[in-house]
């Protein structure tokens, strides 16, 4: 069993410190983040209930330590390198001094995405028909989804599901469920109020970040049922 | 009952029984907080309706689970993947003759999203839920949470709107934008916290017997490891030092759950990973859950109750196969297993046919003939089909109607 | 009217030695024990060797208890609790009442020593999931004494030695979540003890500790530490487990080996368990009725630890041992002795300037 072998913190050497630095001062400042983080006596508990650390040099335990560390330099490394391998099960909440390493890594993320930080970006590539679909229909995965060529891996059921997708779907007994490009039927009023809600909170500004085309995509639909409704968006 | 040791002869058992002392404090709980600030005129405290079933939880507190006039928060995987899971939880509640809400006024708890991308923030995510309770409390039903994420996620939204005057300030507002109020409901209730209440009802309505079947239960990284207190937890299971969810249930249908030793493992789900990184979440849920159980428990199901859980265990399993891997154990929610034992259809409620891993053998052994009833349900799809019928329906299914208060908000 | 008599109650290590320091210095003692024996914690428990210098607990508690019931000045009272106290320093008015007969009768004593001791912590209240309650191989430090002192330590399941045996630290001690957020104190002396003990009589069983620090102060570090790694080959490996499950015959101990940084799974045939220090349930009766402040994890509170070990908030009460809090045995007769002083002084003081203790 091999010792890991320590993070390659050259690989960011040209970023200028004062960025690392803000970055880490945002992930500081968000509100929860004491919730989140209080002291870390190393005991080990998150990392053996972690499975991401099973499967990656991954480890909730150091993501903790570097933030109470404060030390910039391995914060930057391993909101680039490491937070994308968190499953976030939140096992790790196990922690005794309370600490929430998977909560620290979503706040993390929140701020590698608004930033357009590239490892964002391409830890969300091939994802943003997901974001599409659960920004614009409020429900996220809907059955057209399951194509053979975007689940070959699910085995011959993905083909079945998809070329008997319309039948099956009105094979439903639910009322609301008679839906293919959305888990259920939702209704106008409550997408009118979901899209104010994307844009009241500043999550249409984090999609911008790292995916501009998508971004556009959002916007030109989610305005066309809002002006519908009698909402103006001030942009 | 579970996990018991292996017994020397002579050796006395010391029989350990877990008793909570009365003596010590309870832990401090959220929802007086949650009272506190209605009376402090922060928002509006939806109650749990009558009647209502009190279950115990982690730490002895007991929380109260509604019956009827629910107002169904439906999960996006499950409708959208599995939807004999949420068929199923309706027909449940027909067959027992309790009343429910099935909205369009509702939207995912996006959960899954921000979990996988963080293309969201604390905010929204909390505006979101809060959108939904508000829905909820315009109709008088009380929120029932189908996803183990949902749950989960909600239970994490109450902690940070008690918490953060600051946040429920800003979502008041939003909700103000839409004309609604801010509501929080007494009790965050999911789904299989119900089927646990109703249980026994359950197992009084079994038709087929469950006796020879072997069950593995995975319990929802979600349900009970986020906000560990409110979680159920029972004296009489696993003695209450694990959460009592799906195997309450699976016991009373006098099925046999046996232990394994990946019971608290995650499975792998990821939320991004099973979308875009899926090596990670087949190798977990193959090498950690399904040969363990396979290996050391031999089940004839996997039952749990989550979506995201289902999904990633249903569907992992198929390109195992390629590496010969053992696999190849059906997966399902225990509301489709106790509907099943009830004596729904294995295609017209429980939608058997959108699983990946080979139910048929289960089926056969619990005596339900998956020949005759495929062959019922294929003269349904050709009925639809032929234009005869426009979609299958409650009717079909041959469920109770109870009297039930539906409510359309468009 | 000033009373001369000094009450200890509890008759553990920290009460008897109480006792008798407060009796050699003249004062006449009243001793009241719930139990029908003396001895309290390292008799009723049946400890094996006592941390400090490997002593014979049974030994060393005998002698205690000779010295106390033989001394013409201590009254000893068994099985008798104390159910109401009225009154100040020099001029308490104390209700006992015995368990059995129910017979009461009430003492009247210028100063009062409590020392109602610890409960260990029940392992089925822990953040992590230890299976204490589901396997019978699971056991607690206090379940292991018993075995060493019988001389057959053994696994429960099978009856026969263990070859794998680990300790996990800090159970039930320094966790937010319990709210239990001190550290116990003991629980790393006694954990290295035992598992020297181990290797002496199952010369052929591994042991491991899996700790998250170790408290090893003073002299336990020369005396207990050094000696389990160098000369017992007892494996300390920093690192707690979250989880203990059955697997085959045995069971599964799952947590981070932190010095190589990643998760560890390893099967074990016994685990023991390093439960925490708890107030008793006397320690927390008698606060209530003695109307002495309790610290937030219900022991006795003491207000300057460091400079008055011994004092209450009442004055003329004082606490001994563990009823104040996680306390090793040096602490305890350390703290009897200083009881003992200042409660005859007490009483000395009261019969001169009543009141005033």
């Amino acid at each position: 069993m091999a010792l890991h072998a320590p993070p390659k913190l050259e690989r960011y050497a040209d970023v200028p410190y004062e960025e690392k630095e803000r970055l880490f001062q945002e992930v500081k400042s968000d509100p929860r983040f004491p919730d989140y983080l209080y002291g870390c006596y190393e005991c080990g508990i998150c990392v053996a209930a972690c499975p991401s650390a099973r499967f990656y040099d991954f480890s909730p335990r150091k993501i903790a330590q570097t933030l109470a560390r404060e030390d910039v330099e391995l914060f930057y490394y391993q909101l680039n390198e490491d937070i994308w391998n968190c499953s976030q099960c939140f096992s790790c909440n196990r922690c005794p001094r309370q600490n929430s390493p998977g909560g620290l890594i979503t706040i993390m993320r929140e701020v590698a995405v608004r930033n357009g930080l590239r490892s964002a970006k391409e830890a969300l590539e091939g994802y943003s028909r997901v974001i599409y679909k659960i920004m614009v229909t409020g429900t996220q995965v809907s059955p057209d989804m399951i194509q053979a060529d975007a689940f070959p891996d699910w085995g011959p059921v993905a083909k079945e599901t998809a070329d008997n997708l319309e039948l099956w779907r009105k094979a439903l007994p639910p009322e609301t469920m008679h839906t293919t490009t959305t888990a259920w039927e939702v209704s106008e009023q409550t997408l009118t109020e979901l899209y104010l809600i994307w844009h009241m909170t500043g999550v249409m500004d984090m999609i911008k970040e790292v995916d501009e085309g998508l971004h556009m995509i959002l916007m030109d639909v989610m305005e066309e049922l809002l002006e519908e409704k009698g909402y103006a968006l001030a942009e | 009952m579970h996990g018991d040791g292996k017994q020397a002869e002579g050796i006395p058992r010391k029989e350990r029984v877990f008793q909570r002392d009365p003596d010590l404090p309870l832990p401090e709980d959220i929802r007086e907080r949650v009272f506190e600030l209605e009376e402090e005129g922060e928002w509006i405290v939806q109650r749990v309706p009558e009647p209502y079933v009190e279950v115990p939880t982690k730490y002895g507190r007991p929380k109260k689970v509604p019956l009827q006039h629910t107002w169904h928060h439906k999960s996006c995987g499950q409708c959208g993947h599995i939807p004999g899971y949420s068929t199923a939880i309706f027909w449940l509640h027909r067959k027992l003759g309790l009343a429910y809400d099935d909205p369009k006024d509702q939207t995912s708890c996006t959960g899954w999203n921000y979990y996988a991308s963080a293309t969201s923030n604390a905010a929204a995510q909390a505006a979101v839920a809060v959108r939904n309770f508000a829905a909820a409390y315009a109709t008088g039903f009380f929120p029932l949470i189908h996803c183990g994420t949902s749950y989960g996620h909600y239970k994490e939204v109450r902690e940070e709107l008690v918490k953060h005057a600051e946040q429920r300030r800003q979502v008041r507002e939003i909700l103000a934008k839409l004309g609604k109020p801010l509501v929080m409901p007494e009790e965050i209730v999911h789904y299989s916290e119900w089927v646990y209440a109703v249980r026994h009802e359950i197992a009084a309505r079994r038709i087929y017997d469950c006796s020879a079947i072997t069950v593995t239960v995975h319990p929802a990284c979600h349900y009970y490891k986020l906000v560990q207190g409110d979680a159920i937890y029972d004296p009489d299971i696993y003695g209450g030092q694990r959460t009592a969810v799906v195997t309450a249930v699976a016991t009373a249908l006098g099925a046999q759950v046996k232990d394994y030793s990946t019971w608290f493992d995650c499975c792998g789900f990821g939320f991004r990973h099973i979308l875009v990184q899926r090596d990670f979440t087949r190798s977990f849920a193959v090498g950690r859950k399904i040969e363990t159980m396979i290996e050391e428990a031999k089940p004839d199901v996997v039952l749990t109750h989550d979506t995201g859980c289902v999904t990633t265990l249903d569907k992992s399993q198929f390109a195992a196969q390629v590496h010969n891997r053992k696999v190849g154990v059906p997966v399902m929610s225990e509301a489709q297993f106790a509907a099943l034992a009830m004596g729904a259809h294995p295609y017209r409620v429980c939608q058997l046919h959108w699983h990946a891993a080979d139910y048929r053998p289960l089926l056969e052994k619990m005596g339900i003939d998956w020949r005759e009833k495929w062959q019922e349900f294929e003269e349904d799809l050709e009925r639809i089909r032929r234009g005869e019928k426009e979609y299958l329906t409650w009717e079909d299914v041959e469920a109770e109607i109870p009297a039930r208060h539906f409510l359309q908000v468009s | 009217m000033a009373s001369d008599v000094v009450l200890v109650i509890g008759g553990g290590p920290a009460g008897l030695e109480a006792a008798r320091g407060a009796a050699d210095l003249g004062a006449k003692v009243v001793l009241v024990e719930e139990r029908d024996c003396l001895g309290g914690t390292p008799v009723f428990e049946r400890y094996a060797a006592l941390t400090h210098g490997f002593q014979d607990a049974e030994e060393v508690m005998n002698r205690l208890i000779r010295d106390v019931t033989a001394h013409p000045s201590i009254e000893v009272k068994l099985s008798t609790r104390v159910v109401a106290c009225d009154g100040e320093v020099g001029d308490f008015r104390v209700a006992l009442a015995r368990t059995g007969d129910g017979a009461s009768e009430t003492v009247h004593v210028g100063s009062i020593i409590v020392a109602t001791g610890f409960q260990h912590f029940d392992p089925g209240r822990e953040t992590q999931v230890y299976g204490y309650y589901e396997y019978p191989d699971v056991i607690t430090l206090a379940d292991a004494e018993a075995m060493l002192k019988a001389k057959k330590f053994v696994r429960p399941s099978t009856g026969l030695p263990p070859e794998r045996v680990c300790f996990i630290q800090c159970v039930g001690s320094r966790d937010r979540q319990i709210g239990n957020e001190y550290c116990s104190k003991v629980c790393c002396g006694i954990a290295s003890k035992q598992a020297i003990e181990i290797r002496q009589q199952v010369p052929n069983c591994k042991v491991y500790i899996f700790y998250i620090d170790m408290r090893m102060y003073g002299y336990w570090e020369n005396e207990i530490y050094w000696p389990a790694q160098e000369q017992y080959k007892v494996n300390y490996i920093k690192g707690i487990a979250t989880e203990i499950i059955r697997k085959g015959d045995k069971l599964l101990v799952r947590g981070e080996d932190t010095t190589l940084g990643r998760p560890m799974e390893v099967l074990m045939d016994m685990v023991i368990l390093s439960v925490g220090m708890e107030p008793s349930k006397g320690t927390r009766e008698i606060a209530r009725i003695l109307g002495v402040k309790q610290n937030k994890y219900g022991f006795i509170e003491v207000p300057h630890e460091g400079v008055d070990p011994v004092a209450t908030s009442v004055p003329g009460i004082f606490v001994a041992g563990a009823a104040a809090g996680p306390k090793d045995l040096d602490d305890t007769m350390s703290m009897a002795g200083a009881a003992a002083m200042k409660a005859v002084a007490a009483v000395r003081k009261a019969a001169v300037a009543p009141g005033r203790g």
